[in-house]
């Protein structure tokens, strides 16, 4: 079928056709989970950033106007949508296929994290097909994404925190008034909270470029595993985590 | 109005008949208890008892000693225009010892201090203002040749109770903040065995010192207090919830500059640094001078001097985010941030242009003789550019 003559790493820089196989990845909670928490994140980052800098100062008589009130709301009730997505992720670590448990959080085998540095330098080097082929998440993945976890978590704590100063006696108050002293004082949490804001603006660009590049490269259909959750793949592709 | 110097205490005479005999009325003395029962939010028929007991209190022996500090607390307690009912109370029960208020100097006032524990003994109330540094030996503080330390262990040996005034005894205050060269702590951290009550603020107000000493008198205990220490009917808000600011700030009303328009017209302080959303502390309701004004109805942002360690977390004063590391370019971490973000999206576009230039070297490497529709569709129908 395949043509003699040309290599196989070069192949792989066109689109194939023949037989397929639909390999599930992803299932319907992780995938809804993600898009909830893509546009939860999205709000809280432009809501957050207005609250640490209310860049739109509203004239007039005060009366009139609520629109700190209204950003600290739609803020919070994102941040609700947000901590609801990371309760049902943590579920589904448990509760969800090989590729979504916990696992796959982190690369643990001595191949896995040499395949992270591999990926890493197919990536350095732009030799994309130099890179290990993982149908889930590759090591260098898993690391991201549990790192971008660990942010989102470090993000809700300290959110919690500056959520429970309105009321001492409240239940969040209670809850979370260990990490003021945690950080060294109320501002440091503020602060925290703030700049880790930016690590999703720098992550979402290097996030999406990715996908994209992944998709055109490997012509598996890798941006619609998060929406249809699954890949196309040749059958005769071996992966390692197949 | 109510001279201490013409009718000082008798030996045997209760409060109630030496505020009497110094010319407060039962109506007058009434309406302090109502007030103080305002403060510490015990309902108003609790003044009828407050009065009852404090009237009753044959003079407590209070200590206050004055440790690593500017006196300033001691100036807020008691300088007024004009002396209060509650100044009196306190003034007249605090003579046993006090550093800067008593006559006596030298051996004298020691042996004033020995006197006052000795018969008291474990019954007075102690009250604490200033540090107590600790480096090289707590050389840097020394009284009479006894160190910060010796005199504080000493006098709390004997105390009923312990109550630190002042954001110096309760965590150290400006000598403690960064790099604390004396090696100053607050009174909690030097007294473990019996409860520390700690009255924030730099200084505190008077009102609260004077409503902590009122309930110590009249339940014969010391007030619920959160987890700094500090009572909760004075410090269980923040300043941002009780602010008369607060309809500016929920309305997106900032004042940008301290002499733009918005500051004339009173608007929220947030933008210019205010830290009234990290307070906790009763100013704006009880406010300063006998509710003259407060710091933010002045215009200015609160400092948030009321919480621990304030100098290093709360600063720059004038800005939203601590200075964290003393660089300064935490000011400036939205720039930082909005460059990384920016300069991610231009490495992931160089990055995407790398890749396409691989892939069309690697496209040219396939034998021209490739078959089309033989597993790989030949370059020239991808369309170009879009890898």
């Amino acid at each position: 079928m395949t043509t003699a003559t040309a290599r196989p790493r070069s192949r792989r820089a066109l689109p194939r056709e023949g037989d397929f196989r639909w390999v599930l990845l992803w299932g319907v909670p992780l995938r809804v989970m993600h898009w909830l928490a893509a546009a939860s994140i999205v709000v809280l980052a432009v809501t957050g950033l207005y609250i640490g800098k209310p860049y739109f100062i509203a004239g007039g008589d005060t009366a009139d106007h609520f629109l700190m009130g209204r950003v600290r709301f739609v803020h919070f009730v994102a941040g609700a949508v947000l901590v609801m997505t990371g309760i049902v992720r943590i579920y589904w670590l448990f509760a969800g296929n090989r590729f979504e448990r916990w696992h796959a959080l982190f690369p643990v085998s001595a191949k896995a994290i040499r395949h992270m540095a591999t990926q890493a330098w197919t990536y350095l080097t732009v030799t994309p097909e130099k890179a290990p082929r993982y149908l889930g998440h590759n090591p260098l993945q898993q690391m991201s994404y549990t790192s971008l976890y660990l942010v989102a978590i470090v993000e809700v704590v300290t959110g919690f925190a500056l959520y429970g100063q309105s009321n001492p006696s409240g239940i969040f108050y209670e809850a979370f008034n260990w990490i003021g002293p945690l950080l060294g004082g109320m501002p440091n949490v503020r602060f925290v909270h703030h700049t880790l804001t930016w690590v999703f603006a720098i992550y979402v660009p290097i996030h999406i470029y990715l996908a994209m590049r992944a998709d055109v490269l490997e012509h598996d259909s890798t941006i619609s595993s998060i929406i249809s959750g699954g890949r196309m793949v040749p059958p005769e592709e071996r992966f390692e985590d197949d | 109005m109510f001279s201490s110097l013409a009718h000082p205490w008798t030996a045997g005479e209760s409060l109630g008949e030496h505020l009497e005999r110094r010319g407060v009325s039962r109506r007058d003395f009434l309406e302090f208890c109502g007030g103080l029962c305002a403060v510490l939010g015990l309902g108003k028929a609790a003044g009828v008892r407050m009065a009852e007991a404090l009237q009753a209190v044959k003079r407590p022996s209070v200590v206050w000693i004055q440790l690593q500090e500017c006196t300033g607390c001691v100036e807020s307690v008691i300088r007024t225009a004009e002396p209060t009912i509650g100044n009196l109370v306190l003034d007249t029960i605090s003579l046993d010892f006090s550093h800067t208020l008593m006559a006596a100097a030298g051996h004298q006032a020691e042996e004033a201090l020995q006197t006052a524990m000795a018969e008291n003994m474990g019954q007075y109330l102690l009250i604490v203002t200033g540090s107590v540094p600790l480096n090289d030996g707590g050389v840097y503080l020394t009284i009479a040749g006894r160190t910060a330390r010796t005199i504080l262990e000493e006098a709390a040996a004997g105390a009923a109770a312990v109550i630190a005034v002042g954001a110096c005894a309760h965590w150290g205050s400006v000598q403690a903040a960064r790099p604390n060269p004396t090696g100053a702590v607050g009174v909690s951290d030097i007294i473990k065995d019996k409860p520390v009550l700690n009255i924030a603020g730099c200084p505190p107000i008077g009102d609260v010192v004077t409503a902590t000493v009122a309930h110590y008198l009249m339940f014969g205990r010391l007030p619920a207090t959160d987890g700094d220490g500090r009572p909760l009917f004075a410090y269980g808000a923040r300043i941002h919830d009780q602010c008369p600011r607060r309809a500016n700030f929920d309305a997106g009303q900032f004042v940008e500059q301290f002499d733009d328009d918005n500051a004339r017209k009173a608007w929220c302080l947030y933008h210019v640094g205010c830290k009234g959303p990290a307070t906790f502390s009763p100013c704006p309701i009880f406010q300063w001078n006998g509710g003259t004004d407060w710091p933010i109805g002045a215009g200015h942002p609160c400092i948030g001097c009321t919480e621990r360690n304030f100098w290093d977390t709360m600063s720059p004063f004038y800005d939203r985010l601590p200075d964290v590391g003393g660089f300064g370019i935490e000011q400036n971490v939205d720039l930082i941030g909005a460059a990384l973000a920016a300069g991610a999206t231009a490495g992931v576009a160089t990055h995407a242009v790398m890749t396409a230039m691989h892939q069309r070297k690697l496209r040219r490497e396939l034998p021209v003789m490739d078959a089309p529709g033989a597993g790989n569709v030949p370059p020239s129908t991808t369309p170009s550019g879009k890898e």
